[in-house]
């Protein structure tokens, strides 16, 4: 089965409206004369398959209303930026943007999973200009985007690689040595953070 | 405990190790300076008791030896009672203390005890103050969240918190800190190291600050209340 139905083809648009949005959100802080806002963005369409698992896994009926309603991740963004500084300047243009609210936000970098997880995630409704799921238009999608560094990209990519591979000796060991890795990465991304608030500190006088 | 013992009178060797051994000591007995220097060679030792009369190579050489080959262990001289040159001597050659021949061997043991305490308290590396953690062994500050330290770092942290409350200038932290050998350290080392830790402990959600203004003094205090 289709689980997004007829609603797939709207999916594929949004996800490169979101992508303009963002584009010219960066662009605007450059504009400005800011630095830009993110290093790069990734985004997905949450496969068939994996939302049809998820639906089984909540306990949610297999049907488009769960897929685009009670989940909120069909469309997922990554921005990745370079600095922890960044972050917050991303979730600000977020909240000034005119065509989208952030209905749920989770910290997990001020509260890092006990794995060493770090990213600060926030689920948007995007008023769009296609037809939404309870038949309105504009219609109204989730996205959930997941902010983070370079360093907390690169260090989730290697816990990704080790949560999907089932072969591992010694598990534990490796789990402990990827958290005290996160430990480290947290350490250079405040240090290059200080260091750069340092470079500019005289720049507001 | 493992011990290096280098003493060539049997009598005495047999009395010093047979005490050693019933206080649960592994030793190792040898009966010259050359065989001392080649068993610091080949085994890790926690403490070294080196006689300085002795045939083939004397105490005094076989130390210099020891410590030139780059080995730090605690190492304690026997010495005659009435020589003050070899206790200058020895402690100059690189001992970190001494006994006085004739010694008794409660004395000996009660050093070795005082030492063993002082290792195990430097096992103990773990810290807290307000509700943050530091693991000087793993180098990571813990709080709601954590995040590793730089070896400075820790070190700084560790007498900040052994410290706390107090006023403590730039200078002493620069001389607490930072080795003889990084002659260039300067208060503007110092300063660096505030802001990377003010961000640090912010990081972790923490309700201990480190305040204080540019150049010092500086101070570790408790927060009434926590982050928001």
């Amino acid at each position: 089965m289709d689980i997004y139905g007829h609603y797939h083809h709207s999916l594929i648009q949004i996800q490169k409206l979101m992508m303009d949005r963002l584009e010219s959100l960066n662009q605007q802080a450059r504009d400005a004369g800011h630095a830009k806002l993110y290093e790069h963005l990734a985004s997905r369409i949450k496969s068939n398959d994996s939302m049809i698992e998820k639906c089984q896994r909540k306990g949610y009926p297999v049907n488009t209303e769960s897929a685009l309603r009670r989940c909120h991740d069909a469309i997922g963004f990554r921005i990745i930026c370079n600095f922890i500084d960044d972050i917050p300047r991303n979730l600000q243009a977020l909240k000034n943007a005119d065509w989208c609210t952030i209905v749920k936000e989770k910290d997990y970098i001020t509260h890092a999973k006990p794995n060493g997880y770090r990213s600060y995630h926030v689920i948007l409704d995007l008023t769009t200009p296609y037809e939404d799921v309870a038949g309105h238009t504009p219609g109204h999608y989730y996205v959930e985007i997941q902010l983070r560094t370079i360093a907390m990209d690169s260090w989730a990519s290697l816990e990704h690689e080790m949560k999907y591979k089932h072969n591992i000796k010694d598990p534990e060991r490796i789990g402990r040595e990827l958290k005290k890795c996160a430990n480290q990465l947290a350490s250079c991304d405040i240090q290059m953070q200080t260091i750069r608030q340092l470079i500019h500190e005289n720049d507001k006088e | 405990m493992r011990i290096l013992l280098a003493e060539d009178n049997s009598q005495l060797r047999r009395v010093i190790v047979a005490a050693l051994k019933t206080s649960q000591y592994i030793v190792d007995a040898v009966t010259n300076g050359q065989e001392a220097v080649d068993h610091a060679k080949q085994h890790p030792y926690d403490v070294m008791i080196l006689d300085i009369m002795m045939p083939v190579k004397d105490g005094l050489e076989a130390l210099r030896e020891i410590r030139a080959a780059g080995d730090r262990t605690y190492v304690i001289m026997l010495t005659a009672l009435s020589e003050i040159d070899d206790k200058v001597n020895g402690l100059d050659a690189g001992a970190d203390d001494y006994l006085t021949k004739p010694f008794s061997l409660k004395e000996l043991l009660a050093r070795l005890r005082s030492l063993e305490r002082r290792f195990d308290s430097l096992d103990e590396d773990v810290l807290k103050f307000g509700n943050i953690t530091l693991d000087g062994n793993e180098q990571v500050l813990k709080s709601e969240n954590s995040i590793s330290l730089s070896s400075k770092e820790s070190r700084l942290l560790q007498y900040l918190i052994l410290n706390a409350g107090k006023e403590l200038s730039s200078q002493t932290l620069l001389n607490q800190t930072w080795d003889d050998d990084d002659e260039h350290a300067d208060n503007e080392d110092v300063w660096i190291n505030v802001p990377y830790f003010r961000q640090k402990l912010q990081a972790v959600n923490a309700n201990v600050t480190l305040a204080g203004p540019k150049g010092g003094p500086y101070q570790l205090i408790e927060r009434e209340k926590p982050n928001a």
